[in-house]
């Protein structure tokens, strides 16, 4: 039985101007998910065209850590910037499949 | 650093039985939603789900918890009681069941009625109001009641 990750990490690469790649390692629960907005915010500005969030380090997400990705998405709709999703395992994307927030986050296998 | 969070665990009735119950009073804080989730995992593979459908189960609770301390305590400690167990009807249809109660001050007044499970509009997507949508996505019933002193939250999985 996988032991719960109370701790989230977080590796960001600029690849190229205007585009980043924030790669999350654990568990997204309301307690880990300030962090993540945290890590996230700073990423969703003006200069951006680009913020992909991987998520293959990420077993389990609840309502706190979608909120928080939905503030991507909003960033991408006001500015035209592109957000992205990327490495769902099943359990998250099960969830997302669930709400039907697969249908309006952009969400792609493996990173771009 | 938050102060530890389990006041009392009591495993009642029969604990080896798949009929067992796991009770457990908390001091309501964020960070302690990994106690919860280990009680679903017990409850779970107790219920004989699988991974996907545990992950379901650990999400709903997950999300009344969070909303519980959000909402109802405001982000303030508070006492929660918990209590899941698998109820057997007529000895064949069994039932996941878990059973939250607070003493809030504040009473939750929103609406289970009006969740829907239908594409949510990307133009009007909100980060708030998504734990219900979890939770109604997830589970065959939620039920909340205002109670004199707090409020009881019960969530149901048909196994």
């Amino acid at each position: 039985m996988r032991e719960t990750d109370m701790t989230l990490q977080f590796e960001l690469e600029n690849q190229e101007e205007g585009t980043a790649l924030l790669r999350v390692t654990g568990d997204i629960t309301i307690h880990t998910s300030p962090r993540l907005r945290e890590q996230l915010k700073p990423l969703l500005s003006a200069q951006m065209k680009e913020v992909q969030v991987a998520l293959d380090g990420v077993n389990f997400m609840d309502s706190s850590g979608i909120a928080t990705l939905v503030e991507g998405l909003q960033w991408g709709r006001l500015t035209g910037g592109r957000f992205v999703l990327s490495g769902l395992r099943d359990n998250v994307r099960d969830i997302f499949s669930l709400a039907k927030l697969d249908m309006v986050f952009e969400i792609v296998d493996s990173t771009v | 650093m938050a102060s530890p969070c389990v006041q009392d665990v009591t495993f009642s009735e029969c604990e080896n039985s798949h009929a067992g119950k796991l009770c457990l009073q908390l001091n309501c804080n964020s960070d302690c939603v990994h106690i919860l989730r280990s009680m679903v995992a017990v409850m779970t593979v107790r219920a004989d789900m699988d991974e996907l459908q545990g992950n379901r189960v650990a999400i709903a609770v997950d999300e009344v918890y969070a909303n519980i301390a959000a909402h109802a305590y405001e982000g303030s400690p508070g006492r929660v009681e918990f209590e899941t167990e698998i109820i057997c009807h007529d000895g064949k249809n069994r039932e996941l069941v878990f059973n939250f109660r607070d003493y809030a001050a504040v009473r939750w007044t929103g609406s289970l009625e009006g969740v829907t499970t239908e594409v949510p509009d990307v133009e009007t997507l909100c980060p708030g109001g998504i734990g219900l949508k979890l939770i109604c996505s997830v589970a065959d019933y939620c039920e909340h009641e205002i109670l004199d002193d707090g409020n009881r939250w019960q969530i149901g999985f048909v196994i």
